[in-house]
């Protein structure tokens, strides 16, 4: 079976949300990291079969994001997109798509990828005010149009559901994700020391990896004023002290808890794209591909245990690739949270969770320095829909750096998933 | 060829001119459409009568212009005119219903034909324009059009459409009521056969003259005769500042319509006739005429021979961003092309992209363009540090700072990334495209493409070519330039190529008359009056005193001392008075009003000044650039007069009124041109008035520039 070659990817900087970026939709992200990478790679688009982008807050003025986002990046009409949503892996299952069809031989060559604008995710009226404003729309006289109006609430005006919050929460268990988090934490007996100490590795690894990452960044001037050019994550902090981390107040529990927003991601604006293609197209396009993607998985788990994600979809897809453990030279495990990258690491390392599930031979401990040595989402910040792209370029930029042959890449999802994806290099 | 069809009862009248792109009303068409109405009133049974074109995309393109310009007595014009006022009459008395079906233009003439039927039908076709632009000919509309059109839509919409000549689209004539209806232009003829029996079965009753009633102050001036006046007052004052006076022909379509808004048919023609009459003998018609052919021929320029060699434009990079980069980047996206735009730093980046944005909100706010489509354009301007994306770019246009050096280093590496088709421009404007040539594997891939500031705004490019540029890339550079919808001239590499060359010679000698007279307010007055839309020390304030002068020494050091650059211009360079940028130049330019700043007049040797008389100013001005002029044509820089003319007159707002520099000398002799020439030789003991080979020979053979087509 032919290999499936990532060409290249680029990314827009990640950016703390309502910060640099504010000014930029989710589309205009996509485009950008789309065109720059069209530009980079000196593609022809009219060769693309699809595009398929990953995005979590679809806005409502761009339906299928991914169309607009090709259109505007210059992908000819002819080539058709859809866009694709599995919660903050989207920016992987693009990539699985495109891996999914290469297979099949429905075609040969994808560009994908993974927007979004957290900054831009809108506020939501009640039902009840939401018919209000129909009935005043609807209202021709003056003295209907008034009757209408008196029905407002002030209270209900000023204190729209805010839209980030309602779809960082789980609809099934009820529990936003910090507070699956906080479930984790209990049920490990992990820390605020712990998570702490993880949070400020993060911000270590990533400050120090700057110019590392650089060259997976394309800087962006923000329009419409196009000001200050933005060339690097702002989320990582040089300044970070444990003792900062420490004074922070738990969010999600604020007597009992130990999740902050210092050992949890930040909430942030990015775009990243990936070409991917069949082995033997990339190579009759004259290029030679960053990597490939051997095997990818997907795993469900309880939705308020969804950290724990990885802890499954990682022994499942070495099953599918046929490896164990000790052939990964490097891990990349989004940090949603410290606590649930540490709740993983620990189920992984733990020879009765292996037994339980059927894993056995399938999982091992990892050592810290195999794990998010460029830094993770507490540091870089985790624009959901993107984050999974993001994962697949900066191990495969990494894996090039190391002169490394296997990567593996896995993040929890909201709902109770993880996913997994092998990454080679010859 | 005109023909006229029966069907079903309804009469077709079609126009298919076989040795022409477009329809036009000449002579002969006229006779044969006269028979052919004529003949209309002996058919019976015929229920209504449709005027169409058999041609795509146009209906009628308007009078021959060439007959125009042949018109030198006025009775010749009377009796002209009059055979297209009597058609349309009969055309307009007809008894049965009369179609005009418009499925792209209809100007002049041909509007005039649509407004003697009594429907126009138009489609939602793109090409669909309507409209009377004889005022853009020094001349105005002759076949009732000044009579009919003000009842038709109005004395307000009508005065717009006649005074500024430009037409208006199908959905625009719908809402002014030029047009009754549009209708697709696929299956037109279902459509049209739909809307006709209509008119003829149900018997619609359809009042011919009665202009839709418009709303607010506008409708109330309409509607009560004694304040038509206001709407008179306003109409010449938009007209004036418009013109400031020097056309003659809207003022007297203004004074025709004020007339003949409120006589019967016969005697309202009488007046169009007369007013008609008295323009088209003018010169400033014949002037403007000649300008529209050169436009013609030049909005089309091409290489000779049949074989298109250009290359097909999709992606364009451009080097050096700042307000000239992202200006142009900002023409070639809003035209669909994809621009990789480069510089060395991300202020310059942003600053370019600062450039681009302004000008397409600019286009937003006049509505020219949707904000999503400004958007989308936009998004089609990447910028970037390094040279990523130039391997598969189809041209590059570098604006990098002028210096020889520089641009060369530039080329060097621009030849290493770009591929082995990648056409390499330059927008230098006065550098040599030669030299800058000489450091990359393959110079015949090099050209200077020249755009004039501000980029969006100025219609000329030069297109520069050395010896070894190919015919297929002058041809791609021809092709962009049409695509971006500027004129192009083809100029030979040599310094400061067409347009600048004349220019500088012209601003070198303004500067010595400065430090003559100490009054540049008044000689910029004389140079306005002469019809330039602005005198030489404005326009350096515009551009910078900087660049011009620039530019003036790589002149001098090529032709030496006529371009040499007199001290008041160097003081003002010390003292960081460029112009607009700096705050003051010449004048002090303050957000309202601008005056001369006396610090300048202060900086002369008052010792010197005397005055010189204003013909003498004018003269010394313009017929220097008249013989630098000869000098490109005799060096062969360009290959006729036209070329000078075009680039004059798009490149430095030359008055087209005068037909073009060239034109102009033709008109005033060359004889003239050169006696003056050696008269202020002996009187200045200065040979930069020396009257070039060229120009005597000229003299000598008792020819013109035209009648010799610059072959030298």
């Amino acid at each position: 079976m032919s290999r499936i070659a990532v060409i290249d990817g680029i990314r827009t900087p990640f950016v703390k949300y309502q910060t640099d970026f504010r000014s930029l939709s989710a589309q205009e992200l996509g485009r950008i990291a789309c065109r720059e990478l069209i530009e980079r790679t000196g593609l022809d688009p009219a060769l693309l079969d699809e595009v398929i982008i990953g995005c979590v807050a679809q806005p409502a003025e761009a339906a299928n994001l991914a169309r607009v986002v090709a259109l505007l990046a210059g992908v000819p009409e002819r080539v058709p997109a859809f866009t694709v949503h599995r919660n903050c892996a989207s920016g992987i299952e693009a990539a699985v798509q495109a891996v999914l069809k290469i297979r099949q031989d429905e075609g040969a060559l994808y560009l994908t990828g993974g927007t979004e604008s957290m900054s831009n995710i809108p506020l939501y009226y009640s039902a009840k005010t939401q018919q209000i404003f129909a009935e005043l729309a609807r209202a021709k006289t003056l003295p209907a149009r008034l009757r209408a109006f008196a029905k407002f609430r002030m209270g209900e005006l000023l204190k729209p559901t805010v839209g980030l919050m309602q779809g960082l929460t789980d609809p099934v268990c009820g529990l936003n994700m910090g507070q699956t988090a906080e479930v984790l934490a209990k049920e490990f007996g992990i820390t605020r020391q712990e998570q702490d100490d993880f949070a400020l590795q993060s911000h270590q690894r990533a400050v120090a990896a700057r110019d590392r990452l650089r060259e997976e960044i394309v800087p962006v001037i923000p329009g419409p004023k196009y000001g200050k050019a933005v060339e690097n994550d702002n989320g990582p902090r040089e300044q970070q002290t444990i003792e900062a981390l420490a004074k922070l107040r738990p969010v999600f529990d604020r007597h009992a808890g130990s999740v902050t927003a210092g050992n949890a991601s930040q909430i942030t604006d990015g775009a990243c794209s990936l070409l991917i293609a069949k082995e033997e197209k990339a190579r009759e396009l004259g290029y030679v591909p960053l990597g490939y993607i051997r095997e990818f998985a997907f795993a469900g788990v309880e939705p308020h245990r969804m950290g724990i994600g990885p802890a499954h979809a990682i022994p499942q897809v070495l099953r599918k690739a046929g490896m164990n453990m000790s052939d990964v030279q490097a891990f990349e495990i989004n940090e949603a949270f410290a606590v649930q990258v540490l709740a993983c690491l620990r189920l992984l390392a733990s020879d009765a969770f292996a037994k339980r599930f059927g894993y056995e031979g399938f999982t091992g401990e990892i050592s810290p320095d195999k794990i998010n040595v460029n830094g993770g989402a507490i540091a870089l910040g985790h624009p959901v829909g993107t984050t999974g792209a993001r994962l697949i370029l900066t191990m495969l930029k990494h894996m090039q750096r190391e002169g490394l042959s296997t990567g593996l890449v896995s993040l929890c999802i909201g709902g109770g998933q993880g996913a997994a994806v092998i990454l080679e290099r010859e | 060829m005109i023909t006229f069809r029966e069907d079903n009862h309804i009469g077709y009248v079609e126009f298919d001119d076989p040795d022409a792109k477009v329809n036009v009303l000449g002579a002969n068409a006229l006779a044969r459409l006269t028979q052919i109405v004529s003949d209309l009133g002996t058919i019976s049974n015929l229920k209504a009568v449709v005027f169409q074109s058999r041609k795509p995309g146009v209906f009628i393109a308007g009078a021959d212009i060439r007959e125009i310009q042949s018109i030198n007595e006025l009775e010749d014009a009377r009796t002209k005119v009059r055979v297209g006022q009597d058609l349309f009459d009969a055309i307009e008395d007809l008894k049965i219903p009369t179609v005009a079906f418009i499925d792209g233009v209809a100007l002049g003439g041909g509007c005039e034909l649509a407004l003697a039927c009594l429907y126009r039908v138009a489609t939602f076709n793109d090409k669909v324009k309507i409209g009377l632009p004889e005022v853009n000919l020094g001349v105005m509309p002759g076949f009732g059009g000044t009579y009919r059109l003000p009842r038709i839509i109005g004395l307000t919409e009508s005065l717009k459409l006649i005074l500024a000549g430009k037409p208006v689209d199908g959905r625009k004539a719908l809402r002014i009521g030029l047009v009754d209806k549009l209708i697709p232009s696929a299956g037109a003829e279902a459509h049209l056969l739909e809307y006709i029996h209509r008119i003829v079965e149900k018997n619609v009753k359809k009042k011919r003259y009665r202009p839709p009633r418009s709303k607010g102050m506008i409708g109330v001036l309409e509607r009560f005769r004694p304040l038509h006046g206001l709407i008179f007052k306003q109409s010449r004052q938009n007209v004036m500042a418009l013109t400031k006076g020097r056309y003659p022909a809207p003022l007297k379509a203004l004074e025709t319509i004020q007339q003949n808004f409120y006589v019967k048919r016969p005697r309202a023609l009488e007046l169009e006739r007369e007013a008609f009459a008295e323009l088209a003998i003018t010169d400033i018609s014949k002037n403007l005429i000649h300008v529209f052919f050169l436009m013609e021929k030049y909005k089309k320029l091409k290489l000779p021979g049949g074989e298109d060699l250009s290359a097909d434009i999709r992606h364009m990079s451009v080097l050096g961003a700042g307000v000239m980069g992202g200006g142009i980047a900002q023409l070639l996206a809003s035209r669909g092309i994809w621009v990789r735009l480069k510089d060395i730093n991300f202020e310059a980046l942003a600053q370019g992209l600062r450039a681009a944005v302004k000008i397409f909100s600019e286009a937003v706010k006049k509505r020219r363009i949707t904000k999503a489509e400004a958007e989308r354009r936009m998004g089609q301007i990447t910028p970037t540090l390094d040279y990523s994306g130039f391997g598969h770019t189809d041209m590059v246009i570098e604006a990098v700072v002028e210096n020889m050096d520089i641009k060369k280093s530039v080329f060097q590496e621009l030849d290493g990334v770009v591929g082995p088709h990648t056409i390499l421009a330059t927008n230098t404007s006065a550098l040599s495209v030669t030299e800058m040539a000489s450091v990359v594997k393959d110079p015949s891939r090099v050209v200077g493409f020249h755009f004039f500031n501000p980029v969006h705004r100025m219609p000329l490019v030069e297109i520069i070519t050395t010896d070894r540029t190919s015919a297929a890339t002058t041809a791609t550079a021809l092709g962009l330039a049409k695509r971006l919808g500027k004129t192009p001239v083809v100029v030979k590499d040599s310094s400061g190529f067409l347009v600048n060359r004349i220019l500088l010679v012209y601003m070198a000698e303004a500067g010595r008359i400065l430090e003559e007279t100490g009054d540049p307010e008044h000689i910029d007055q004389v140079i306005t009056d002469f019809g330039m839309p602005m005198g030489p020390f404005l326009l350096s304030d515009e551009v910078g005193l900087d660049v011009g002068l620039k530019v003036m020494r790589i002149l001098q050091d090529s032709f030496g001392d006529r371009y040499r650059p007199v001290k008041i211009f160097d003081k003002l360079l010390e003292h960081k008075k460029l112009g607009k940028k700096t705050g003051t130049g010449f004048y002090r330019h303050n957000r309202r009003a601008r005056s001369i700043d006396p610090v300048v007049i202060g900086m002369l040797d008052r010792s010197q000044v005397h005055s010189v008389a204003d013909p003498v100013i004018q003269k010394r001005l313009i017929y220097l650039m008249i013989n630098e002029a000869a000098r490109c044509l005799e060096e062969g820089v360009v290959d006729e007069p036209h070329a000078v003319d075009v680039g004059m007159i798009f490149g430095t707002g030359f008055p087209p009124f005068r037909g073009g520099l060239l034109y102009y000398a033709d008109k005033i002799g060359i004889g003239e041109v050169v006696d003056e020439l050696i008269r202020f030789q002996d009187q200045y003991h200065s040979d930069r008035f020396a009257p070039c080979e060229y120009l005597k020979r000229l003299k000598e053979q008792q020819s013109t520039f035209y009648s010799t087509g610059g072959v030298s």
